[in-house]
C-alpha cells in the first residue's frame, strides 16, 4: 500500500513535490519524514487527509500526507 | 482656508472641521496620553461619538492614527489605523495599512488626524498636512477618480515623496464596502485599510484625500534612547531568526499567499461563495506558483509596504510582457476574489484586484458580495469576463453596481440569496469557521465583526483542533488580545511572535519611547482595555449577541470536504469574553 505526500514552500527544494511511499505498515509521520529527509524542525504544519495533524501522529496506508514550512496566517 | 501653523514638540491631535473647513491643533487629553492606533481609536468612539449616531452622518468621526510606536523606527511597527463607527457593523471599527502615512505621522509628533462633521454636499475636498501646517483645500477636479489617479495627480502638484491617503469611486457613492488606500514608498500604491466601510465614512465627510508632506527634520523625542534601541535592536533580529518571517522563510518568499495550499488542504478555503473548503485548481492559486510566475516575468518579490521591514512579504505582480497589474496579490484577495469566485487563474484575480484597488473597494467584502451575486445567477463562477463586467458596474455607480458595491449583507437581500458569508454585517475573509472554528469564534465575537486580524487561529493546532469545539473559546480570547496589542501599537500581524515570547521587549520600546515606567502587567491591562471599550461602544450602540452570530446556514449545512457545520454552541461563544 501507498502513502502519498506532498511538499510545500521551500521544504527540501531539491525534492519532487509529490512523491508515493510504498510501505508495509502504517508509519508515524516523525518516520515518514525521517525516511524522505525531512528535518521536523523545518516542518510547520502538517495534514493527513487535510486533517491537521503532529509528529506523533499515525499516517494510515493510503492517506494523503502534507508538510508545510512555518507559516502565517494572512 | 484656514492655516494654523503647529509647534512645539509635544504629541498633538490634528482636528478637522469639515462643516467648518477649519482646521485646529489640541493637545492631547490626558484620557487619550498613553494610547494610540486602535487603543485610540475604541477610547475616542467611546468618548466622543454617540454610539447610536448615523455612522454616515455628521456626528460620526474618522480617525487616523499611528500605533504607539509609529515614527520610532522600529521595524514592521508603521501601520496607520483608520477608525470610526462602522456603517457596515454599526460597530467600532479600526482597520489598519501600510505604506509611510503611519511612521509620517509619528515622526510629525501627530497622535491622531481626527475628522468630524461634514462638508456641504455636493462638496469635495483635501487636507494637506505640513510639516507644521495642515490646511484643506477644494478638490472637486479629483471627484470620479480612482485612487491610482487620485495619488499620482496629487503627488505631481504637491510632490512625489508625499504620502497621500484618498478613497475612489466607492467611497465618493458611499459604499459600505468602500475602503482606504495610502501610497508607500515611490511607486508604491496600493496599501488599503479596506474593512468596515470607512471608505464610505471618508466620502460622507466630503474629504477625497489627505496629503502628508514627508516630514523633514522630524524624529520622535525619546525618553531612553539606549533602552529603546537596545529593545528594537533585539526585537528585529527575532524576527529575522523567526524561521516563517526570515530570509528564507515562506513569508518573505511566498508573501501571504504561502498559505493557500495549507488552508486549502484543511478544507477552509472559501470556494464558490463559501460553498465548498477546497478549490481544485488551488494549486494555480498557491504562493509558490505566484512566486514562479512573478520571477519568470520579471516581477517583484519580497518588497516592503513599510520602510524597514525586515520581513518583506510584498510583491509586484506583472503581466506576460512584464508590466505591473497589482502590488502586492494577498490571500485575502487570492481567496475570496479567486477561488470564492470559482477563479483559478492569477493573472485574472490580480486583474480584479487591481480594479477593486483602484475604486477604493476591501476585495474581501467586494469577493464575498461578487459570490453571492453570482450564487443568484448574475453570472458563472469562473467567468472572469462576467466578473470584471460587474465590477465595472461598481466604480460607475450603476443601480447593480452600487448593490455589490454596498458589500455581501446588502447583495443577499436585494438578490434573495440566504448564503451569505458575513457577521455582525461584515464579510468573512477566507477561512471558513466551518472547519476553522477558531476563527468563527472570533468571527461570532469580535467587535469588530468578521475579521480574521481580530484573532486569527491559523496553525494554532499545538493548541486546540482546528475541527473541534474544546478550546476555541479561550484561544479565540487570547488571539484577540494578541491583535489589539498588535493594532493598538502599529505593528504589523506577521510580527508578532517575539513580542507574544517576550512581552518584555515591547514593555522597552514603549519605555523608551515615553517614560511611562511600565510593567507586563500594565501591558496586559492596557491591550485589554482595548476590547472592553470596543465592547461597551457595541453595546451602547444597541448591539446585542444575536448580532454577532454565525449565519445560520453554516450552523446547518456541511462543509465540504471535511463536512463540518460551525457547531461552537451559543453559551460558548457568549462566554468568551468572561475572563477579560
Amino acid at each position: 500500500m501507498n502513502i502519498e505526500i506532498e511538499l510545500f514552500g521551500q521544504l527540501l527544494p531539491r525534492t519532487q513535490r509529490r512523491q508515493t511511499l510504498s510501505v508495509k505498515r502504517p508509519l508515524l509521520v516523525r518516520e515518514v519524514a525521517n525516511i524522505i529527509g525531512l528535518k521536523p524542525e523545518e516542518v510547520g504544519l502538517i495534514t493527513i487527509d487535510g486533517v491537521q495533524s503532529e509528529m506523533e501522529d499515525t499516517v494510515e496506508l493510503g492517506c494523503r500526507l502534507c508538510f508545510f514550512p512555518h507559516m502565517s496566517g494572512g | 482656508m484656514l492655516i494654523f501653523q503647529a509647534n512645539g514638540a509635544m504629541m498633538k491631535l490634528l482636528r478637522v472641521n469639515m462643516k467648518q473647513l477649519q482646521v485646529e491643533w489640541d493637545q492631547v487629553p490626558t484620557v487619550y496620553e498613553q494610547l494610540g492606533g486602535r487603543a485610540l481609536i475604541a477610547r475616542l468612539l467611546l468618548e466622543e461619538v454617540p454610539p447610536t449616531c448615523d455612522a454616515l452622518g455628521p456626528h460620526n468621526k474618522l480617525i487616523f492614527t499611528p500605533g504607539l510606536l509609529g515614527g520610532a523606527g522600529v521595524t514592521t511597527a508603521g501601520r496607520l489605523s483608520v477608525g470610526s463607527k462602522s456603517p457596515l457593523t454599526g460597530g467600532v471599527k479600526e482597520t489598519n495599512a501600510g505604506g509611510t502615512t503611519g511612521d509620517a505621522l509619528g515622526k510629525l509628533g501627530i497622535k491622531a488626524v481626527v475628522i468630524e462633521g461634514q462638508a456641504e454636499q455636493g462638496t469635495l475636498y483635501l487636507l494637506h498636512i505640513g510639516n507644521d501646517s495642515a490646511e484643506i483645500l477644494p478638490a472637486g477636479e479629483l471627484r470620479g477618480l480612482g485612487t491610482y489617479a487620485t495619488s499620482d495627480r496629487l503627488q505631481e502638484q504637491l510632490g512625489a515623496d508625499c504620502t497621500v491617503i484618498s478613497i475612489g469611486q466607492a467611497g465618493e457613492f458611499l459604499m459600505l464596502g468602500a475602503g482606504i488606500a495610502t501610497t508607500g514608498e515611490r511607486d508604491q500604491r496600493s496599501n488599503h485599510a479596506a474593512r468596515g466601510g470607512l471608505g464610505a465614512v471618508m466620502g460622507s465627510k466630503g474629504l477625497k484625500a489627505i496629503v502628508i508632506d514627508k516630514p523633514v527634520r522630524k524624529t520622535v523625542p525619546f525618553a531612553d534612547a539606549d533602552l529603546f534601541r537596545t529593545a528594537s535592536r533585539a526585537y528585529a533580529q527575532k524576527l529575522i531568526n523567526d524561521p516563517k518571517l526570515g530570509t528564507q522563510g515562506s513569508q518573505h518568499l511566498y508573501g501571504t499567499a504561502s498559505i493557500v495550499g495549507a488552508v486549502n488542504e484543511m478544507g477552509s478555503l472559501p470556494t464558490r461563495n463559501f460553498g465548498s473548503g477546497s478549490f481544485e485548481q488551488s494549486t494555480d492559486l498557491r504562493g509558490e506558483h505566484m512566486r514562479e510566475v512573478i520571477l519568470a516575468r520579471e516581477g517583484k518579490i519580497g518588497t516592503r509596504c513599510m520602510p524597514g521591514c525586515v520581513i518583506a512579504c510584498r510583491n509586484q505582480y506583472v503581466d506576460e510582457a512584464g508590466m505591473p497589474i497589482v502590488g502586492t496579490l494577498q490571500y485575502e484577495t487570492i481567496a475570496l476574489v479567486g477561488s470564492n469566485l470559482g477563479i483559478g487563474n492569477l493573472d485574472d484575480v490580480a486583474r480584479l484586484n487591481y480594479m477593486c484597488n483602484d475604486f477604493g473597494l476591501d476585495t474581501i467584502e467586494t469577493g464575498a458580495a461578487l459570490g453571492v451575486a453570482i450564487e443568484a445567477g448574475l453570472v458563472q463562477f469562473g467567468d472572469t469576463e462576467g466578473i470584471i463586467s460587474l465590477l465595472k458596474q461598481v466604480g460607475e455607480g450603476t443601480v447593480l453596481g452600487r448593490v455589490i458595491g454596498n458589500g455581501a449583507v446588502t447583495a443577499g437581500r436585494v438578490f434573495g440569496i440566504r448564503r451569505v458569508p458575513a457577521a455582525l454585517g461584515q464579510a468573512m475573509p477566507g477561512y471558513d469557521p466551518r472547519s476553522l472554528k477558531g476563527n468563527g469564534v472570533t468571527y461570532a465575537t469580535s467587535p469588530q465583526g468578521a475579521d480574521h486580524t481580530a484573532g486569527n487561529a491559523f496553525g494554532a493546532r499545538k493548541e486546540v483542533n482546528p475541527l473541534g469545539i474544546e478550546g476555541q473559546k479561550e484561544l479565540s480570547l487570547k488571539l484577540q488580545i494578541i491583535a489589539a496589542m498588535l493594532d493598538s501599537t502599529g505593528l504589523c500581524l506577521f510580527a508578532r511572535p517575539p513580542v507574544i515570547a517576550d512581552p518584555q521587549l515591547m514593555v522597552d520600546m514603549l519605555n523608551g519611547i515615553y517614560g511611562w515606567g511600565w510593567n507586563k502587567d500594565d501591558l496586559d491591562r492596557f491591550y485589554r482595555d482595548v476590547l472592553r471599550n470596543e465592547l461597551e461602544f457595541n453595546r451602547r450602540a444597541g448591539i446585542t449577541s444575536a448580532d454577532y452570530r454565525i449565519p445560520e446556514y453554516m450552523r446547518e449545512e456541511p462543509l465540504a470536504p471535511h463536512n463540518t457545520v460551525f457547531d461552537v454552541p451559543d453559551a460558548e461563544l457568549d462566554a468568551v469574553f468572561e475572563t477579560l
